[in-house]
Order: C-alpha cells, then sequence, then structure tokens
C-alpha cells in the first residue's frame, strides 16, 4: 500500500497535466480569439514532465487532443481528451526501490466560451470571453499492479465529476499578441479522494519575430512565446481529511516559438518553475515541455 | 479554300465565345492579426456561390474576392460572412473585370 504522502504528491502533476492544456495561441491556455462559425480546430499538445522530491521521482508523458468549434462568431465549443502514454513513481521501500505506473484515457473535459466584448481595428482586436465547463471521468480509474489498486493520482483517470469556469482576454496586433486567463477548477470527490480545488491565472506575449517587416500577402508568423502560469491548489482531502502533503503555490517560466501559417500552427514551450511553495513533502516540477500542432477545417 | 476556312474558324469563335464579366471586390477587414486567423474568413466567404479566388494582404487587412463570371455579391451578403468569421468589415470596394481581363474602373 502506497503512503498517503506518496500518492498525494503524483495529483499536482496529474491535475497540471490537462488542466493547462491550452486551445489556440497561446501554448498552455485558453485564447478569446474567434473560431469562426462552422469552423473547426484541431490541436495536438504532447505534454512530458520530470518532478523529484525527498527521494522520489516521478515522469510521465501526456496527448492531449482538443477540437474547437464555432457554433457562431461568439459562440464556441472544446472537447479536450488526455491519453496517459504513461506516468510513473519511483521511491525507496525496505525492499529497494520500488515503481508504479500507469498509462490510459484520461478524462474527457467540454467547455464553452463565450464573445462578451470585442473590439476591432485595423491590424488589431481586443477581445473579452469568459468559459466554463465539465470534465467527465471517462478516464480509466481502476488501473491495478502486482500490488494492487494503484493509487488516485496514478491512475489516468480521477473518477469524479468536476468543474472548470475563468475568462481570458486577449489583444492581438500584427505584431505581438497578449493573452491573459484567470480560471478556476472544482473538483469533486470519488473513491474518497478530492483532489483541491485550483485557482489559476496564465498570462501569455508573442512577438512576431519572423519577417521582421510585412510586405505583401499572407506569410506564416514566427513567434517568440513567454509565458507565465501561476497557480494555487488547497490541499487534497483523503477520506475526508486534509492532506498535509499537498496543495500550495506554483509559478512557472514558459519561453517557446510558434509558427503560423493559414491553416496550421507547430509551436513548443517549455515550462520552468520559478515559484514552488507546496505543502509538506509534495513532489517539486524540475520542467515540463509542451510541444503540438494546430490545424484548421 | 485557304479563306473558306479561316471564316469559318472566325464564326465557330463567335460562336462559342461566352461574354461576362469577373468582379474582383475589395475588402477591408478589421481585427485580422495573424495568418490562422485569416483562414476563417476565407472558409465563410467561400459559402458564397460563385466565389473563383480569395487573396489576403494581411500588412493592409484586405481581402480581393473574385467571382465567378456573371456572379455579383451585395455589400450585406459580404459582411453578413465577415461577421460570422468574428471579423469586422470596415470597406468594401468593387472593380469588375472585362471577358479580355482588362479592367474596367
Amino acid at each position: 500500500m502506497v503512503p498517503v504522502r506518496l500518492r498525494t504528491a503524483w495529483l499536482l502533476l496529474a491535475f497540471l497535466a490537462w488542466g493547462e492544456a491550452g486551445n489556440a495561441a497561446p501554448v498552455t491556455f485558453n485564447t478569446a480569439l474567434p473560431v469562426a462559425k462552422g469552423m473547426f480546430v484541431f490541436r495536438e499538445l504532447f505534454v512530458v514532465r520530470r518532478a523529484r522530491g525527498h527521494q522520489r521521482k516521478a515522469k510521465g508523458w501526456t496527448s492531449v487532443s482538443v477540437l474547437g468549434y464555432g457554433i457562431d462568431p461568439r459562440w464556441a465549443v472544446f472537447a479536450v481528451l488526455p491519453v496517459v502514454g504513461g506516468k510513473s513513481l519511483s521511491f525507496p521501500t525496505s525492499a529497494g526501490r520500488r515503481q508504479r505506473s500507469a498509462a490510459g484515457l484520461g478524462d474527457l473535459l467540454l467547455f464553452g466560451r463565450y464573445t462578451v466584448y470585442q473590439h476591432d481595428l485595423p491590424g488589431q482586436t481586443l477581445r473579452l470571453a469568459p468559459f466554463a465547463g465539465v470534465e467527465f471521468p471517462t478516464g480509466d480509474d481502476h488501473e491495478r499492479d502486482a500490488a494492487g489498486r494503484l493509487p488516485p493520482p496514478l491512475q489516468p483517470g480521477s473518477g469524479s465529476w468536476d468543474a472548470v469556469a475563468g475568462v481570458v482576454a486577449s489583444w492581438q496586433t500584427l505584431a505581438w499578441e497578449v493573452d491573459a486567463q484567470l480560471g478556476y477548477r472544482l473538483n469533486t470527490e470519488a473513491h474518497d479522494f478530492k483532489a483541491g480545488d485550483r485557482i489559476a491565472l496564465d498570462a501569455s506575449w508573442q512577438q512576431r519575430l519572423w519577417p521582421r517587416r510585412l510586405t505583401s500577402g499572407l506569410p506564416g508568423f514566427l513567434y517568440g512565446v513567454l509565458e507565465v502560469n501561476g497557480s494555487y491548489q488547497w490541499r487534497n482531502r483523503i477520506s475526508g481529511h486534509k492532506d498535509p502533503d499537498s496543495g500550495g503555490w506554483r509559478l512557472f517560466l514558459t519561453p517557446g516559438l510558434q509558427y503560423a501559417a493559414r491553416r496550421w500552427v507547430v509551436e513548443g514551450v517549455v515550462q520552468l518553475p520559478v515559484v514552488q511553495d507546496l505543502n509538506g513533502r509534495a513532489l517539486k516540477d524540475d520542467w515540463i515541455v509542451r510541444a503540438g500542432f494546430r490545424i484548421a477545417f | 479554300m485557304n479563306r473558306s476556312f479561316l471564316c469559318l474558324l472566325v464564326a465557330g469563335f463567335a460562336l462559342f465565345a461566352v461574354p461576362g464579366m469577373t468582379a474582383e471586390y475589395l475588402l477591408r477587414v478589421d481585427g485580422l492579426g495573424c495568418p490562422f486567423c485569416a483562414y476563417g474568413i476565407e472558409k465563410r466567404l467561400r459559402t458564397l456561390d460563385g466565389i473563383k479566388d480569395i487573396e489576403f494582404d494581411i500588412a493592409k487587412g484586405e481581402v480581393i474576392l473574385t467571382t465567378e463570371k456573371g456572379i455579383t455579391l451585395n455589400r450585406e451578403q459580404i459582411r453578413a460572412k465577415v461577421k460570422e468569421a468574428g471579423f469586422t468589415l470596415r470597406a468594401l470596394s468593387v472593380r469588375e473585370d472585362s471577358a479580355d481581363g482588362a479592367s474596367t474602373p
């Protein structure tokens, strides 16, 4: 039986893996830019992360698929489905070092976004859009190994119905773009485990690096990207009791690159921890890499 | 014999030549800030009948829309499609081309 402290350490990682997968530019979170009526945007993002602490090591990778659809100029709906390619936790025991791992389908998130404010000018736009959604317990949450059922943080799915809500603002010009998002995630209980709720503030700046000067036509744009991802998570609850080794503050600095053509985008960033003021013995991230592509059709 | 054949050839062209004008519309669109955003405008405009070609000049915020011969569009049609894409039509001007490609202001 994995000690409670070890179990809970993974929760933050599992949560972050899907929670920050964005839908459009920026890379790590949502945007208020329009999805045209009748248009689909598909995004695939590969997330790889490493974490460690107190003689424990954690690693994993997840493929996050996002499909967005424009119902009309203001309404867009999105589906986010992570597939955990593999995540593992190794830790010391009296019998030597052990490792437990899992892979499988994650939980499906559906959310809608509505543009409440739009101001268009030549070559630029300013938008504001709230969003809200529900995460369904579609993921695998009964994975087992030789030692028995894996603890909740190692399971690909949570088994719980959760909700997200927030607001995103975007200001895009031909030379640069700035986005900011404030989001809240409400988690419910499953299998006597409730992950702590989470509030996050993300910001992104994308600067066009090439072409340096726009002439005519529709060239592809190469952007330099710099994002900041801050969050606070409340403590988890196990059988109704607060887990002292969970929750806390995180702040990441996230540089990257993005190339945007007419119908596709390729992008990649690396999240580097700047602040990790976590409670107790929670694992701390070494780094998180996110890379992928988007296509419109 | 050669002159008769030549007359026949000219008559044939006169019979089968298709008269008509293509139209070129110059749209000025506000809110357009990146290439990936332009595709949304193209997708909505292509739902109009008779669209032959769509080109962008993103630096100027311009969309050049060319229709098939005999097809004409009105301002409200175009404005609605730009709005469906999530942008704002600021200005629209029309230029018609003759069948042989010469422009008519």
